[in-house]
């Protein structure tokens, strides 16, 4: 699959929260069409990471670029812009926002639509609608059977399992070349979670590149192409998934010291 | 009628509707067609009334019309501020200023005053730059903020635009420095301008007869301006930049994340917001000939949040339903002289306790459990930051995850 091309590479990412240091000189190569998983314990800074990544945090220090496009320091909706899109650890569907009117969400960014067009039913703007609309039902391609039917239905009176959905066509229809996704199978059940690893192995497929964050290791045992671990914001291993599995250093992040020692 | 017959009728419409919801209400109300034939019914009411006034004894016409003007007027700022409170969920706590100063700015440009007679065309180009000019003033620095504090610099502005109407009939004092000649004199003080010109409006225009003075022609105006501003807003709510307006009220956070650029947003609605309420100013000073500081205070800003909570935020329909309710009901209960209010505080009160999305509305303004009580037209933003920051910290989570199974086993040594 991958290529060998970093899509993002992070260097010396740094990050304090008062005193605490939540991200501590990170380093990272995600390569084009790679699956990464990133796994720690609670509170290793992994979902920091991934807020500096895409702008909502600013690290005190450090580099990540994608594509070899320096992002620290833009804006977040312009990191959208330049090619990442993400989900959220606690789903951030807007829950008044009909399902459709959420994947739309997703085009904002690449289609062009103004106030003036709109109330004069300029061409543009109709076409640059009809684009975001037929991007729609390209987004929710792959779980089209669970979507398609509740496209009308407001987020909020979706299922827990289909507001993941959602907001991942939401991530699709914004056309990322990098896709960050925190916690997917996160409260799903098994059923739902083999579901879930087969759709992140398609989205590879379609030529995605993959960067998420996974608390369930068979999960990421099983789709992820390299892993990498993180304890107190820094990275302790990185690896294939069965290297990083029987590292005494992930296991000591995981147990503590006198696991794994014995 | 047997039983199995009674399961297949048909149930009536009306019922059917009055049981699918307020969800389903606003959806069905805001439809175009039907909003169309409501336009056509309610400009149809002063022939209505007056044809019951030439063929009966009842000769309240005139009064009716001019309680249908305020009306329409009110429906107008209640749609506006809807824009800005109910789709981009943006707190303005002045936004009774835009209207006083869109009132002003004609007032100027149209009376004695200043000794300018604009025509109309020239005028509303004044009164829509000016406003703009102050939405910018005030939303450029303010609206960064998070919502709580955008509602206390806006209220501040409201403030400060209705003393600075007051105090302007003199020349300004700074630091013992006077600003101006002493004869000095721009809104009127407490006075405020009077004899402001009506709207010259084209011969074409019909349904005018000559005059522009009667007030069932300021009725059509307003009208005519709620039909514009209502159609602009559906455009803009099933498009892309409505969009992005709801999804920032929403969850601002997630809209950042989704490329949505949230400070030229708020501020395109907060400038679209004010310019609306500047030209229902124009149309009422040019409609009660005056500009006048008594109409702008506090009250003003809360009378209309009044209509839009009632109606529902966020619901097209609802504002126009809360401005209608709010502005008639006084009337109606007008035996009840000065219970009339305490009667309408006390129905208003028992309507947000059992239903604090309002009448058509969708947002609750109550607390968001769900978002860890935040209040919903604040942003979303602090709940963010409460809850992403002692996950970070959180050792004792580490230990309880740790203890559940969820990690990463040790592989059995050889």
């Amino acid at each position: 699959m991958s290529d060998g091309t970093p899509v993002l590479q992070i260097r010396g990412l740094t990050c304090h929260f008062g005193g605490l240091t939540a991200v501590d000189r990170f380093d990272v190569d995600v390569n084009q069409g790679e699956i990464v998983s990133l796994v720690g314990p609670n509170g290793a800074g992994k979902t920091t990471v991934f807020n500096l990544i895409s702008g909502i945090l600013k690290p005190i220090a450090g580099s990540v670029q994608l594509l070899g496009r320096e992002l620290v320091r833009q804006p977040a909706h312009r990191i959208t812009h330049h090619g990442i899109a993400r989900t959220f650890q606690n789903i951030r569907v807007f829950p008044q926002l009909t399902v459709r009117e959420n994947i739309l969400l997703g085009t904002h960014h690449w289609t062009r639509s103004g106030m003036l067009g709109s109330v004069t039913f300029w061409p543009g703007t109709l076409r640059a609608e009809r684009a975001a609309q037929a991007e729609v039902l390209t987004a929710i391609d792959l779980f089209r059977e669970r979507l398609e039917a509740r496209l009308d239905d407001p987020a909020f009176s979706l299922s827990y399992a289909n507001r993941r959905r959602t907001e991942i066509a939401r991530a699709l229809a914004a056309r990322p070349k990098l896709l960050l996704l925190d916690e997917p199978a996160a409260g799903m059940n098994p059923y739902e979670r083999i579901e879930m690893a087969g759709l992140i192995r398609s989205m590879r497929d379609r030529g995605l590149t993959i960067f998420l964050i996974e608390h369930h290791m068979p999960l990421v045992m099983e789709i992820s192409d390299r892993v990498v671990v993180m304890d107190h914001g820094a990275k302790i291993a990185e690896g294939l998934p069965k290297e990083v599995r029987s590292n005494p250093r992930v296991v000591e992040a995981y147990l503590g010291r006198r696991a794994a020692s014995a | 009628m047997s039983a199995h017959v009674a399961d297949a009728e048909p149930v009536h419409w009306l019922k059917r509707f009055w049981e699918s919801g307020p969800y389903e209400w606003n959806r069905a109300l805001t439809k175009p067609q039907v909003l169309f034939s409501l336009l056509i019914v309610a400009s149809a009411v002063p022939f209505v009334l007056q044809y019951v006034e030439d063929n009966s004894a009842w000769t309240g016409a005139e009064f009716w019309i001019r309680i249908l003007t305020t009306c329409a007027m009110y429906a107008c700022l209640a749609v506006a501020l809807n824009l800005v409170v109910g789709y981009a969920g943006l707190l303005n706590l002045g936004f009774i200023a835009f209207f006083a100063i869109g009132s002003y700015a004609y007032a100027l440009v149209a009376s004695d005053q200043l000794h300018h007679h604009l025509p109309l065309w020239s005028a509303l180009v004044t009164v829509v730059a000016v406003t703009l000019g102050f939405a910018l003033l005030v939303g450029i620095p303010s609206l960064r903020l998070r919502g709580d504090y955008l509602a206390i610099v806006t209220l501040a502005f409201g403030l400060i635009i209705r003393e600075i109407t007051i105090d302007l009939d003199r020349p300004p004092v700074l630091a013992g420095h006077q600003f101006g000649p002493s004869d000095f004199n721009l809104t009127g003080g407490t006075a405020g301008i009077h004899m402001v010109d009506p709207l010259q409006l084209p011969p074409w225009v019909p349904l005018i007869h000559g005059a522009a003075l009667q007030s069932r022609t300021y009725y059509w105006i307003f009208l005519g301006f709620l039909a514009i501003s209502v159609f602009c807003l559906l455009r803009w709510r099933g498009a892309r930049t409505g969009r992005a307006w709801v999804a920032i009220r929403e969850d601002e956070l997630a809209a950042r994340a989704m490329g949505v650029n949230t400070f030229k947003y708020r501020l395109l609605a907060f400038c679209t917001s004010a310019v609306m309420a500047g030209i229902v100013g124009l149309i009422d000073a040019a409609y009660i000939h005056n500009a006048f500081p008594g109409s702008f205070d506090i009250q003003g800003t809360v009378l209309v949040f009044i209509m839009v909570v009632l109606g529902g935020l966020g619901s097209i329909p609802g504002s126009i339903v809360g401005a209608t309710l709010v502005t008639i009901l006084p009337f109606v209960l007008q035996q009840l002289v000065l219970y009339k209010y305490v009667v309408f505080s006390i129905v208003l009160i028992v309507l947000m306790i059992f239903r604090p999305q309002g009448l058509l509305g969708i947002v609750s303004i109550r607390p968001r459990a769900a978002m860890g009580g935040t209040v919903e037209l604040l942003t979303a933003e602090s709940a963010i930051e409460a809850s992403e920051l002692p996950a970070v910290t959180d050792r004792d989570a580490a230990d309880l995850e740790s203890a559940s199974g969820a990690i990463v086993a040790p592989e059995p040594k050889p």
